[in-house]
């Protein structure tokens, strides 16, 4: 095992968006997550919470207020007006339609999925789209009311219940409202201010439950428009609600300004009588900011203003201390948002908005074990920023190992940037005519001698530009027949004869590069690859997946390697596959090929293919054990897995060409820092 | 007149109105002097009969009170117009004199209206080729600039309007709430192995609190220094 000199960087300013909405198909398993600047994420709970997807449609001035699936079809709808349906396959809006209502507050659509409702906020009227297989399309508006700022339907889609200030208003499916069921205001000084009903649910049994920003949960009959309970929650407001789709609908969940979330239930005051009523039952606290989203399956997933999603399971009927029953935070990205040019030592950090290129530190000494005295700190070299302000996010870019070419895309460009970095002048020069084919790009990678781009492009294809000196030139189109699903993994491998790639769809395929044609494909496995790489010298690929199990695939025999074999037979250490998160890059060592070099957020692990793999009941981080063993006992207690868990939050993990680690952290504390303002708490003693 | 056992109220003194004498005064006197004087006042009217009044006198001294009144309103209203004109001949000199001279007015005059006319012909130049522009394509001399809309105007106020909505409901005045360092600082504080708010643990935080510190600690050493110096 060797030792490296570790460059650990914490100048990257990495600032997740405060999460505004979430919507959950409940068919496909899939979770649809809207984030302040636009972007939507998909998550897929089946495969161990894995964000498949992201589609960085966003812009500034563009903020989703309102998520909702219609079938397999997701919509958005946002202040500025517009209702969106995205394009899942190719990650991009399919088209947006002006509503001309004004901002919209919220969407929802009705069970059967043939009407979707939306409310406008200056006009205050409800306007109800037909979908239609290709579109949507205006049918009629509800009568004008005043701000609308929440909407349910009832399950029979005959009539739907709308939140405004201090009011809830009834519709029936005709245009007129039926009932009006006023809100209390506040106590004390709040008294003046007009109470917004945050969110309304409506249940089969024509209850409704509205939460307000007075902290006041109310239950009222729909029926006949009255008021039948009132629970007071929180000094704050509560800002959404969630009904169980699971359970007949007995389990109802409020989110707060706290960070608090409530749950109530409908059951009966002793067990075994008839007279069932809403009661409080728990209250979870995972949160330090306001929680601004929230679904209910059979599990709460919390989400809000502290950007991190948070699954926790109520447990009703799940036991405890399992792996279901687990709480699970996820707070950064599941792909990588570093790049790292390996010979150049170069880093390249993708924001939102602008990239930033900053070249590592050096420093001179060499003790094992300490923390090294930088004798040159890093810089940073370039900012890089989108053209225009009010600009499409950055999706993704890349930097090639030799440090001289950058890219990037957005939804709508592809651009490319020529570098020269001598050691006191920097240079960079935009290559003005990119190819045709380069186009709604969502991953760009640079071949290992630079001379050859690859960008991962909409129906599952891969586009392969070669570059020159000073302009690039389209090669070739890489395209698997069947394959629908976009490209999220692209690895070239060292000598630049394959590359591997890896879609949603859990597909790897390897093309040949000589011949510019597909090479094999890796065998279907039901669990999503996270991260990919060939090995320079064995030529064997080594996929991660979702589920956190590792395969070994040699590309020469088509077949898995013996080493995978055993891996499958012997099956992964519990404490392994019980990791929440996945495993977004893998490097090689040069100088031992029996090395695999794995990170996670929490860990950092290398796998030595030569010695024995662990057993279920062995320790698993055994590192410090073996450090106060005798040399002789080393080698027999030791096994493949070596973590290290010095370095928390790691971002990316790389390997430089003179064998010096580059580890990205980002603390979490870093990034609550920078968050708006929590509620002021009083406790005692304090 | 009756003497009155007690001292005469409002009723009483309404009778004595209604029979038309100028009571007001009396009024004022029977209420202010003592008893002495209450008994001489009736006294002196005790004596006599109650003055009669006829009816044309009680009508002519209405009209006259009223004729009063309208004279002193139209005389107010006479005076707030003289006042009116003439603050407005005082405006208007004052205008005058900020004005240039008649001279200079025409020489002025005469440039704008050539600058206008240019104008015009340049806009149905303008049209002219507008209208001639779908058979062919012309370049367009002159000084002109062409920019494309990039400014949404009603949406982006009324976006700009519903993010101030949600944002005064939320962190508006009344929503009570603290900042990130005090909660922060609270949890370093609650935990088991407790330590500094956070603003003293990081060393990037509060910088400008920080230096204002280190000017101040300067300043108060400097002040120690000169009375020993």
């Amino acid at each position: 095992m060797g030792e490296f000199k570790v460059h650990r960087v914490r100048f990257f300013d990495y600032m997740p968006s405060a999460i505004r909405s979430m919507a959950f198909n409940s068919h496909t398993e899939r979770l649809a997550v809207a984030r302040a600047d636009g972007a939507v994420e998909i998550f897929n709970f089946a495969d161990n919470y894995f964000q498949e997807k992201q589609v960085i449609a966003g812009r500034d001035g563009r903020s989703i207020e309102a998520l909702c699936w219609v079938g397999c079809r997701l919509f958005s709808a946002g202040l500025d007006g517009e209702i969106t349906e995205y394009d899942l396959e190719n990650l991009r809006p399919r088209y947006s339609i002006e509503a001309y209502g004004g901002p919209i507050w919220t969407i929802s659509g009705n069970s059967e999925g043939t009407l979707l409702a939306q409310a406008g906020c200056e006009d205050g009227t409800v306007k109800m789209f037909e979908v239609l297989e290709d579109r949507i399309q205006f049918q009629r508006n509800l009568s004008r009311q005043k701000r609308i700022i929440s909407l349910s339907w009832h399950p029979s889609g005959a009539q739907i219940a709308a939140g405004m200030m201090d009011m809830i208003r009834i519709f029936d499916s005709e245009t007129h409202a039926t009932h009006r069921l006023l809100v209390d205001r506040g106590v004390g000084a709040s008294k003046s201010r007009e109470v917004v009903v945050w969110s309304v649910a409506c249940l089969n049994d024509h209850t409704i439950i509205s939460g307000d920003s007075a902290g006041k949960v109310q239950i009222w009959d729909g029926l006949t428009g009255t008021l039948i309970r009132t629970h007071l929650v929180t000094k704050w407001d509560v800002l959404v609600l969630a009904v169980s789709q699971w359970q007949d609908e007995s389990s109802v969940i409020a989110g707060t300004s706290e960070g608090t979330i409530v749950q109530f239930q409908f059951i009966s005051s002793t067990v075994g009588q008839q007279d069932k009523l809403w009661v409080r039952t728990r209250t979870f606290k995972n949160h330090s900011h306001d929680v601004r989203a929230l679904v209910h399956t059979d599990s709460a997933v919390i989400s809000g203003m502290d950007t991190q999603l948070v699954v926790r399971p109520l447990l009703d009927k799940v036991e405890k201390n399992t792996q279901e029953s687990a709480l699970r935070k996820i707070a950064f990205p599941h792909r990588n948002l570093v790049s790292c040019a390996k010979k150049a030592g170069l880093l390249l950090f993708q924001f939102p908005d602008h990239l930033e290129l900053w070249r590592l530190g050096e420093s001179d000494r060499n003790t094992p074990g300490e923390s090294l005295p930088v004798k040159r700190k890093p810089e940073k070299l370039i900012q890089l920023k989108t053209k225009l302000q009010g600009e499409d996010h950055i999706c993704c870019s890349a930097l090639s190992p030799c440090g001289s070419w950058l890219s990037y895309a957005t939804v709508a460009a592809v651009r490319l940037y020529r570098l020269q970095i001598s050691s006191n002048n920097i240079s960079i020069q935009k290559v003005s005519k990119l190819p045709r084919e380069l186009k709604s790009v969502h991953q760009l990678c640079f071949s290992s001698d630079s001379c050859r781009l690859f960008a991962s492009s909409s129906f599952s294809s891969v586009v392969v530009v070669a570059l020159d000196q000073t302009d690039c030139k389209y090669l070739h189109t890489l395209k698997h027949k069947s394959s629908r699903q976009p490209i999220h993994i692209l690895s070239p491998s060292e000598d630049g004869q394959w590359l591997a790639t890896a879609n949603t769809d859990c597909e790897i395929h390897v093309f040949n590069l000589r011949k510019m044609k597909l090479h094999c494909s890796v065998p279907a496995y039901s669990s999503c690859p996270t991260a990919v790489s060939i090995h320079p010298t064995t030529g064997n690929l080594v996929s991660v997946h979702a589920d956190q199990q590792i395969f070994e695939f040699s590309l020469k025999q088509k077949e898995y390697s013996e080493w995978s074999r055993q891996l499958q037979r012997q099956g992964l250490h519990p404490l392994w596959l019980q990791r929440d998160t996945p495993v977004t890059s893998i490097a090689f060592n040069p100088n031992n090929p029996a090395h695999i070099m794995l990170h996670d957020v929490f860990m950092f692990c290398i796998i030595d293919q030569s010695l024995p793999l662990p057993e279920a009941k062995t320790k698993f981080y055994n590192q410090m054990i073996l450090r106060s063993l005798p040399e002789p006992q080393r080698l027999r207690e030791s096994h493949a897995f070596k973590t290290c868990k010095n370095f928390q939050h790691l971002l990316s993990v790389n390997l430089l060409e003179d064998l010096s680690l580059v580890v990205v952290e980002r603390p979490l504390v870093d990034i609550v820092a920078q968050l708006p303002a929590p509620v002021r708490q009083k406790k005692f003693a304090t | 007149m009756m003497s009155l056992p007690w001292d005469p109220t409002e009723r009483d003194n309404m009778a004595n109105k209604q029979r038309g004498e100028g009571t007001s005064v009396e009024k004022k006197a029977e209420n202010k002097k003592g008893a002495d004087d209450f008994n001489l006042a009736l006294d002196s009217s005790d004596d006599e009969a109650p003055e009669e009044v006829t009816f044309e006198d009680s009508k002519a001294r209405a009209v006259e009170s009223l004729k009063l009144a309208l004279d002193t309103a139209r005389r107010e209203k006479e005076l707030l117009k003289e006042k009116r004109r003439k603050r407005q001949e005082f405006f208007q000199e004052q205008k005058k004199k900020k004005l240039l001279s008649a001279d200079l007015l025409e020489e002025i005059d005469s440039v704008p209206s050539k600058k206008q006319k240019q104008a015009e012909d340049k806009d149905e130049e303008e049209e002219k080729r507008k209208t001639k522009k779908p058979t062919g394509v012309r370049n367009l001399k002159g000084s002109y600039t062409v920019s494309t809309v990039t400014d949404r105007g009603q949406s982006d106020y009324q976006r700009q309007a519903a993010e101030d909505f949600i944002q005064s409901r939320l962190y508006g005045p009344g929503s009570c709430r603290s900042s990130n360092n005090e909660m922060l600082s609270l949890q370093n504080k609650t935990r088991a192995d407790k330590s500094a708010a956070v603003q003293f643990v990081k060393k990037d935080w509060a910088c400008k609190e920080k230096a204002k510190a280190e000017k101040l600690k300067k300043r108060w050493i400097h002040k120690q220094q000169i009375p020993t110096s």
